[in-house]
């Protein structure tokens, strides 16, 4: 389950200001949230992520309560359960494919390595469909196929949480639709709850609930 | 750690060119100022030693420097040569053993050296391989010589036929290897070590060819004057000295006044050594007695300033480069800043982040410091016998 | 600079692999000063001599076969090889033993015995002077070399060796002159008594079987001329005919011969009115006795050769 209650965050400089009164995602659940650029989107995946904390309230993912969570316990929190995925996917490009799917593993000691994990990246990639690309560099891949090498990245470590900034906003419409699938595939697979934000209105149909930032409107302040 | 190692290494082999010049800047600046002191250090050490273990040499006056990197170092630049009298003229004062040299051919590029049987004794010189010369026409090679020239013994030597006094051409001798020596570390390796009297054969002094006092020679004479014959330049003179053409092997002139490039004068002691020295200090004096090792201290001093200045120069290169490759690197970290930034997202420590940069640099100040040990072990293997060939 | 230039050379990374560095075999030459000097002599008289004056301080080697004359005897390069670890050297000079002169010898150990004479050495006649190609006129002529015939030359010989001993074992240096003072009496004894016999001859014409004599024959003043006849055979005709052209302008009645001359030879010399005397030079080891006994057999059987 994931919790925000009474919200309020505020980079050190500058105007920016995001309060959340109240928000409860279900285990499971895919959830959308969307907004205008500059809403403050990203900024509540990173709180949900414990990658920023709040300035006041609580944020519990995973029924973990990471506001309160030392840096290195929220790193270790975030690779282990987390799965994140970015509007420009951000793989090493001298990295392969593989060495990127298993990238959570070697920069975090918490994980570890073993061929078992290996296995799975590969059957990951088996099911993307890229079973036959794991030796290439990604700067040789599309851009579609590097979204699904970023997807499989987040799952590797089989998160209970799956957040995705944007995943789409990069893709042509074919693209985008078959990585909105695979997304919502693989979480439903993995049992994992997805947390989406976007400002595409047009991709909210796959999703059980979307939460509009306007419905914080009140409360949120806009970026300069 | 082994993460850290595997990201690096994936992250230089996707950089090739870029790590290459940055181990190579880094084996440079390592190893031009180690190297270039491994390397005058030995050469200098070995040029006294040899120096320092030849107590006199005696030569025409002239550059004694010449004499000694002739004698010591058997390099190419000719001397002027004393004749044989000279050396009879140190034994005979009884200071000291002469030993005789003749430092004039080359055969490709190995010096001959035509000497006494002393000289072996002298610089501790054993035959490895075969034995010693013995006759006319005979050599043993120095452990170099014997690779440069592919040869062992009972295989031959040609001596080259060119030489700067003699314009109308040397002998071009061909000598048979009967012993390679020992390897000495010193110049006597690469020599090509004859008999004084086949070096003087080589010159031309001493020479065999037919009988032209014999009936079937009489198509090759020019005139016969009684007991006088002159005979064409068509007598065959031998190019090789065989058991058999031996006998034929004869020498023009007085044997005191053929000629010797230098003398090695091994003082019975102290006070010989002066009383010889003694000797040529005369007004009128044709000849110059000199201690290679205060010659050689000369040529030292020069090479070690030398060295400190462009040890400088390479010490100040250095420091300019280590500045650059700083700023490559901090270039790089800034360009990998995204990479850095997603790794934190997902869950990457900044000390994590640290040691894969760590591990980076680690490596390439590793390995440039690896490849410079490795040239600098090579160039103490090989500079001294470069800088040698530089210098003389 | 050639400093710069080696400088520039490093600079420009002059990389060069390879390997050294093996540990330097090298043995000197080293003695025993109270071992016996190891000489090496080219002929019996010279071996006689240094074993007279070396007494047991020396071991002396003479390596030419007995069955070859020593003087043009020459040996292989491999056992040259062998004659260079010497203490002592001794040569006889005068182009005796030439293999000696083409050799790779220690200089400094190496002793020409009669240098001191060597502006008395005998000419031999018949040299022929040529020249060829760029090379200056020159000629092969040959030096008679029985210098120790001449007893006052064999002095001087024994002399060198003592004087080369001398120098290679210097604390021996009054037992070799002692020992060379008897050998030099003995020598002047020789010399005296050929002297004496030899004197009332100085106008007979001799004959020598071969030209050995020269020295000899200086010394004595003896008026010799030589042919080139061997003791052990019958001479050809040609052989008589030399004598017989000699003969013509040189009335030799004796012949003097280097060994015991065939008794048909003899007889045949005898009907011509020439006697025969062997006069050893002694250049090999002797069958039996030795330098000495030979030299004395010599001037006895030459007394009586002569008194006839």
């Amino acid at each position: 389950m994931i919790r925000i209650e009474d919200l309020v965050f505020a980079y050190p400089h500058g105007p920016f200001r995001l309060s959340i009164p109240d928000v409860t995602i279900e285990d499971g659940e895919k959830v959308a949230f969307i907004g205008p650029s500059g809403s403050g989107k990203t900024t509540l995946l990173h709180l949900l992520a414990g990658i920023e904390v709040p300035g006041s309230g609580t944020v519990t993912t995973a029924g973990c309560e990471v506001s309160s969570m030392s840096d290195a316990e929220r790193r270790d929190f975030r690779v282990q359960h987390v799965g994140l995925v970015f509007q420009v996917f951000e793989l090493l490009s001298y990295l392969d494919m593989l060495d990127n799917i298993l990238l959570p593993y070697r920069i975090n000691s918490s994980l570890a390595l073993t061929p078992e994990v290996v296995d799975r990246a590969k059957a990951l990639a088996e099911r993307v469909g890229m079973a036959d690309k794991l030796g290439r560099y990604v700067d040789r891949l599309s851009q579609g196929e590097r979204q699904r090498v970023a997807i499989c990245r987040a799952l590797l470590p089989q998160p209970r949480v799956l957040m995705a900034d944007e995943p789409t906003g990069n893709l042509d419409p074919a693209n985008k639709d078959r990585v909105l699938e695979m997304l919502v595939q693989q979480a439903d697979e993995a049992g994992a709850t997805l947390v989406t934000v976007t400002h595409e209105h047009d991709v909210l149909g796959r999703f059980d609930r979307t939460i509009d930032f306007a419905t914080f409107h009140e409360t949120v302040g806009a970026a300069p | 750690m082994k993460n850290a190692f595997y990201m690096a290494s994936r992250y230089m082999r996707r950089h090739k060119g870029k790590t290459a010049i940055l181990i190579a800047s880094i084996a440079m600046i390592v190893f031009l100022p180690l190297g270039l002191q491994t390397v005058v250090d030995q050469t200098t050490s070995e040029l006294e030693a040899r120096a320092r273990s030849t107590p006199l040499l005696v030569g025409r006056k002239g550059s004694p420097l010449e004499l000694a990197l002739s004698s010591l170092y058997f390099a190419a630049k000719p001397v002027e040569p004393l004749a044989m009298a000279d050396v009879d003229r140190i034994r005979d004062t009884g200071f000291a053993l002469p030993i005789p040299l003749h430092v004039r051919y080359r055969a490709r590029e190995q010096p001959i050296v035509g000497t006494s049987l002393e000289y072996f004794d002298f610089r501790a010189l054993r035959v490895a391989d075969g034995r010693q010369m013995a006759t006319l026409g005979e050599c043993v090679v120095g452990a170099s010589a014997a690779e440069a020239l592919e040869v062992g013994p009972g295989d031959a030597v040609t001596s080259s036929p060119t030489d700067v006094f003699n314009l109308a051409g040397a002998y071009p001798l061909k000598m048979r290897v009967v012993g390679v020596l020992a390897r000495s570390h010193s110049p006597d390796d690469d020599a090509v070590f004859v008999d004084m009297k086949t070096a003087w054969v080589i010159e031309g002094i001493g020479h065999g060819h037919d009988d032209v006092s014999k009936p079937e020679m009489a198509g090759q004479l020019l005139k016969r004057d009684g007991n006088k014959i002159t005979a064409s330049a068509q007598v065959r003179e031998y190019q090789e000295i065989t058991a058999k053409q031996a006998e034929s092997f004869h020498f023009h002139g007085d044997p005191a006044t053929f000629p010797v490039t230098a003398v090695l004068a091994v003082p019975n002691d102290a006070k010989s050594q002066a009383l010889l020295r003694g000797r040529y200090l005369g007004k009128d004096e044709r000849d110059q007695i000199i201690e290679p090792v205060a010659v050689m201290d000369e040529l030292v001093t020069t090479v070690v300033k030398v060295r400190s200045y462009v040890t400088a120069a390479v010490v100040l290169l250095g420091i300019s480069t280590l500045l650059m490759m700083t700023l490559v690197f901090a270039l790089s970290i800034r360009l990998r800043r995204r990479e850095m930034e997603t790794m934190t997202k997902i869950g990457c420590s900044r000390g994590t982040i640290a040691s894969l940069l760590g591990c980076e640099i680690g490596v390439v100040l590793a390995a440039g410091v690896a490849i410079a040990i490795g040239l600098t072990t090579a160039a103490h293997a090989w500079g001294p016998a470069l800088l040698r060939e530089v210098l003389l | 600079m050639r400093a710069l230039a080696l400088v520039t050379l490093f600079a420009m990374g002059g990389v060069v692999v390879g390997c050294g560095g093996e540990d330097p075999g090298a043995t000197s030459r080293t003695r025993d000063p109270n071992a016996p000097l190891e000489v090496l002599v080219v002929n019996y008289p010279l071996q006689y001599f240094a074993e007279r004056i070396g007494a047991e301080h020396v071991r002396v080697a003479f390596p030419a076969p007995p069955d070859r004359d020593p003087a043009f005897w020459s040996p292989e390069p491999e056992a040259i090889a062998g004659f260079q670890q010497a203490d002592v050297i001794l040569l006889n000079g005068a182009g005796y033993a030439k293999w000696a002169e083409r050799a790779t010898l220690p200089r400094s150990r190496l002793v020409v015995t009669t240098a001191a004479v060597k502006d008395d050495y005998i000419q031999i006649e018949g040299g022929i002077t040529h020249s060829h190609g760029p090379g200056a006129e020159h000629s092969h002529e040959g030096t008679a070399f029985t210098t120790w015939l001449d007893p006052k030359i064999a002095i001087v010989q024994a002399d060198a060796v003592r004087s080369a001993l001398a120098r290679a074992q210097p604390s021996k240096r009054a037992a070799f002159a002692a020992n060379f003072d008897m050998l030099k009496q003995d020598l002047l004894a020789i010399d005296g008594d050929l002297e004496r016999i030899t004197t009332p001859h100085g106008k007979t014409c001799l004959v020598g079987s071969h030209p050995v004599y020269q020295y000899f024959a200086r010394r004595y003043g003896l008026n010799l001329k030589s042919v080139h006849w061997e003791p052990d055979k019958a001479p050809d005709d040609t052989q008589w005919k030399e004598l017989e052209e000699l003969l013509r302008t040189h009335a030799a009645k004796l012949m003097i011969w280097e060994g015991t001359p065939n008794p048909a030879t003899v007889e045949a010399l005898k009907k011509r009115g020439i006697g025969s005397v062997p006069f050893d030079p002694c250049g090999n080891v002797p069958s039996e006795g030795d330098y000495l006994s030979v030299m004395r057999f010599n001037v006895t059987a030459l007394e009586d050769a002569l008194s006839n």
